[in-house]
């Protein structure tokens, strides 16, 4: 037995009158099919970061629809962490000099993790790659049950290539693997069926609930943004990949037409991040002392609700990526109605469809023309917002990946129904 | 040049709800005969530590006042920063190796800092010691008539002796310095020492008045029972916190208060190495228990989530603490919350035994006055009352923007 995490019970029923009737009941149908299914997510930490916040959600949602969903932390001490986070840069395309010791270490948890693995379960969902040698071990002693799939939530398109050719086996042996996009995909990972899942928004998280206007006017004068004056930000880590120095740029660039703009700009950072502290620096270099540009941070002690204040509140909200994973944020921003004009990376062509929830862009000066466009014709803006909401609705929310997985588990366990495709394939990207 | 921080503008009566116009009056009169007095406020950082939130404060409320006050933040390159954080772990009392490439570090970064000091200032307040060996290397001669302030945010009673003999002979170039109580000062330098307690902004996010309907959907969203008493301690993760006492308190109170839920906000990130042994052992003790919440501020729980708990809290805790002040409970006294804390110096400066809240040591004796609050909502309340007054004299950012008038004002003298 590992580490069960407790989670807050949710109920579909609280996502009907948001998603509608049929989504609801099409999950219903499903998870029919399924009822009494024992599921385990297994996932390296209860805490923090985007798998931990999905599972917090998907997994109250999967028992309340009538499976037995249980999520466990694997154990490890301090050293196995660190070849991790090595393994976890080092598919993203980091180089990292793997001697035989670290790869030992991470047998060594899998296997310790794999012999604490004492129940039986219909599906295991292993997320990234930390647990995804437990079920080698398993294997090895004759202790396989159930369908094992791989969630790969990380883009393995730069993957150092050692590092891969060592996973890989591993990986292999599953029934299905998971990713987010199919060109996060290896073209060498033969094996199990592959599935392209996107992330998804909760609807009922402190980040996306509808905020009084009061409220969000009041956090907004806090923070020292004129909730009077028209505002436009961005939310994004600070590193080259998300331009923010491009953003003020932008921003500068409309501001000569629109005089009285503000602009935020809100970085989730660690302290233990030099990269990331080291372009926050850079990023209020830039601003400089124009105060009508503030720089905030979850240092400054922004969270959820800031967050979901500032997207609310703007205008126009910017998602300048030069490199994305999948940008969740934008389907965020979205969420509040706002328009958004994002660079046309990663996931973010799947979320904006352009000229009608906001615009994708490649170049600064293009940001610059559709943010102004936005900015001069508020009605356009507001239509567009809307617009956003709806497409959201349909393709983002979190009740979309429960159905997602609803339909994998189908698939794998021969439960095909005519109702349930196998989502194999998302929608090609827009321009 | 430092990097200079943009900050929100703020008007000092803005305040005035909160502290009646005459403290606000009080404030300008002081200020008066130092108007546009040119002050500098250096830091390490900008964000994320008590120090940088009092400066967010304050800067933008002397500016207000008439000051010509500024905030900007010290260079440092990696190298420079492991030494800051070294010594800044010292001076709290945590063993550190200090190492004579360090002390070269350090010297090498107060020496570059000095060069970029370009402008006159008339004092120039440098916040915390690690930044403090810059004043040495200052010989322009413009900058003669400049009064430097060490305020150290730090209690540096129990300062690791080789760091502090390092720091000390800087420390001496000083004008004045300053202490957020007399117990965490130095008694062997010779600047003229005053005490700043620390303070608390009633408008921050942090503290601002919320909306039923917010603070009611951001509970419902976490799961947590409204009808069902509520226990909470913000703390960070480390062992001082005592958090798995807190847990163990907790699981007293919920014999005699069933459905008893108990929220845990940590103020630091639990992926950092250090913190996350602690963290473990107390998911440990947690386990599973679904009417405990453990919620880290490292990561997207922000001010007004914090803000949110604090109100909804019946009872706020603080079992343990390391140093300093723990001045969340401040904020949760200014929301009316009665206390129960550890006797802890810093602490007790806020919650008095049975005037503004309980202090007890034991997990029994923590664990009976939880239950005699819950038990009791007229005594909840009173304490509560007193509580948010005793803040009111004596933990409120104008009480701060006072003191520091005053030490102005005397530094200033014969300019």
């Amino acid at each position: 037995m590992l580490g069960s995490v407790p989670t807050t019970p949710r109920s579909l029923e609280d996502y009907r009158p948001i998603i509608g009737d049929e989504p609801a009941e099409e999950i219903l149908r499903l998870a029919a099919e399924l009822k009494g299914a024992r599921v385990l997510h297994v996932n390296a930490t209860a805490f923090g970061g985007g798998v931990a916040e999905i599972l917090g959600t998907l997994v109250p949602l999967m028992n309340d629809v009538g499976l037995q969903a249980d999520w466990q932390v694997i154990k490890g001490a301090d050293e196995f962490f660190h070849v991790t986070k090595a393994m976890h840069n080092s598919l993203q395309g980091m180089y990292y000099d793997w001697t035989p010791a670290m790869l030992e270490t991470w047998l060594h948890y899998n296997h310790v993790n794999a012999d604490l693995f004492d129940e039986e379960y219909d599906f295991v969902v292993i997320h990234d790659p930390q647990p995804a040698g437990i079920l080698t071990f398993l294997e090895e002693r004759a202790a396989r049950s159930g369908k094992w799939i791989w969630r790969c939530h990380i883009d393995l398109t730069d993957a150092q290539v050692q590092l891969w050719d060592f996973l890989r086996p591993h990986v292999q042996r599953y029934d299905g693997a998971v990713f987010t996009l199919p060109a996060f995909v290896k073209d060498d990972l033969a094996g199990p069926a592959i599935f392209a899942v996107p992330p998804a928004i909760d609807p009922l998280s402190p980040k996306n609930v509808h905020l009084p206007t009061e409220t969000v006017n009041a956090i907004l004068e806090r923070y020292g943004v004129d909730p009077q004056r028209p505002m436009v930000a961005q939310i994004s880590r600070f590193d080259p990949w998300k331009d923010p120095l491009g953003v003020i740029d932008v921003y500068r660039a409309a501001k000569r037409d629109v005089p009285d703009l503000q602009l935020v700009l809100v970085a989730s950072m660690a302290s233990d991040d030099p990269e990331g502290l080291d372009w926050h620096e850079r990023t209020v270099r830039r601003a400089g002392e124009d105060y009508d540009i503030r720089i905030l941070s979850n240092l400054n002690g922004v969270g959820n609700i800031e967050v979901n204040a500032f997207q609310s509140a703007a205008r126009v909200v910017i998602q300048k990526s030069v490199r994305e994973g999948f940008g969740l944020v934008v389907s965020e921003a979205l969420w509040k109605g706002r328009p958004v004009v994002a660079g046309n990376v990663g996931g973010i062509p799947l979320q904006i469809i352009n000229g009608e929830t906001g615009f994708l862009v490649n170049t600064t000066e293009e940001c610059v023309e559709k943010l102004m466009f936005l900015l001069r014709r508020p009605a356009e803006a507001d239509r567009m917002g809307a617009a956003g909401v709806e497409f959201v609705r349909r393709n983002f929310l979190t009740t979309r990946y429960l159905r997602d997985y609803l339909k994998i588990f189908c698939q794998l366990s021969g439960r095909e129904t005519a109702a349930a495709p196998p989502p194999a394939q998302v929608q090609p990207s827009r321009s | 040049m430092y990097g200079t921080l943009a900050i929100a503008r703020r008007a000092l009566d803005d305040l005035a709800d909160f502290t009646g116009t005459e403290a606000i009056e009080e404030l300008r009169a002081l200020a008066r005969p130092i108007e546009g007095l040119r002050v500098l406020n250096l830091s390490v950082t900008g964000f994320g530590t008590g120090t940088a939130e009092l400066l967010n404060s304050s800067v933008p409320l002397f500016t207000d006042l008439g000051l010509d006050c500024h905030w900007q933040v010290v260079r440092a390159s990696e190298d420079a920063t492991a030494v800051t954080r070294a010594m800044y772990q010292a001076l709290a009392g945590v063993h550190e190796r200090w190492a004579r490439e360090m002390t070269e570090t350090w010297l090498r970064y107060a020496e570059m800092n000095a060069g970029l000091l370009t402008e006159r200032f008339d004092v120039i307040i440098v916040h915390d010691p690690q930044p403090a060996a810059m004043r040495s290397f200052v010989t322009d001669r413009d900058l003669n008539d400049t009064k430097w302030v060490l305020h150290s945010h730090l209690d540096l009673s129990t300062a690791q002796e080789d760091v502090w003999l390092l720091l000390r002979g800087h420390i001496e170039q000083y004008d004045a310095a300053i202490f957020e109580a007399p117990s965490f000062a130095r008694p062997d330098i010779s600047p003229r020492t005053h005490i700043v307690r620390p303070a608390i902004d009633p408008t921050s996010p942090r503290n601002m008045p919320l909306p039923d309907d917010v603070i009611r959907t951001v509970l419902e969203r976490y799961g947590i029972d409204p009808e069902k008493p509520l226990l909470c301690q913000v703390s960070p993760c480390d062992v001082a916190s005592d958090l798995p006492g807190a847990v163990e308190v907790w699981d007293r109170v919920r014999e005699r208060a069933p459905g008893a839920q108990l929220v845990i906000i940590l103020t630091t990130d639990p992926q950092d190495p250090p913190t996350r042994a602690c963290y473990d052992d107390l998911a440990r003790r947690a386990n599973g228990d679904p009417a405990l919440w453990v919620l880290s501020m490292g990561n997207e729980l922000g001010n007004v989530e914090l803000n949110v708990f604090q109100r909804a809290a019946d009872v706020v805790m603080q079992k343990g603490l390391r140093k300093g002040y723990g001045l969340w409970v401040s904020d949760a006294l200014w929301k009316e919350r009665p206390c129960v804390v550890a006797p802890h110096p810093g602490l007790q400066e806020q919650v008095v035994d049975g005037e503004t809240g309980f202090v007890a040591e034991s997990t029994p004796a923590f664990a009976d006055a939880v239950v005699r609050l819950l038990e009791d909502p007229q005594t909840a309340a009173r304490l509560g009352a007193n509580g948010r007054r005793h803040v009111a004299e004596r933990f409120l950012i104008t009480r701060y923007l006072r003191d520091y008038l005053r030490i102005l004002h005397e530094l200033s003298r014969g300019r």
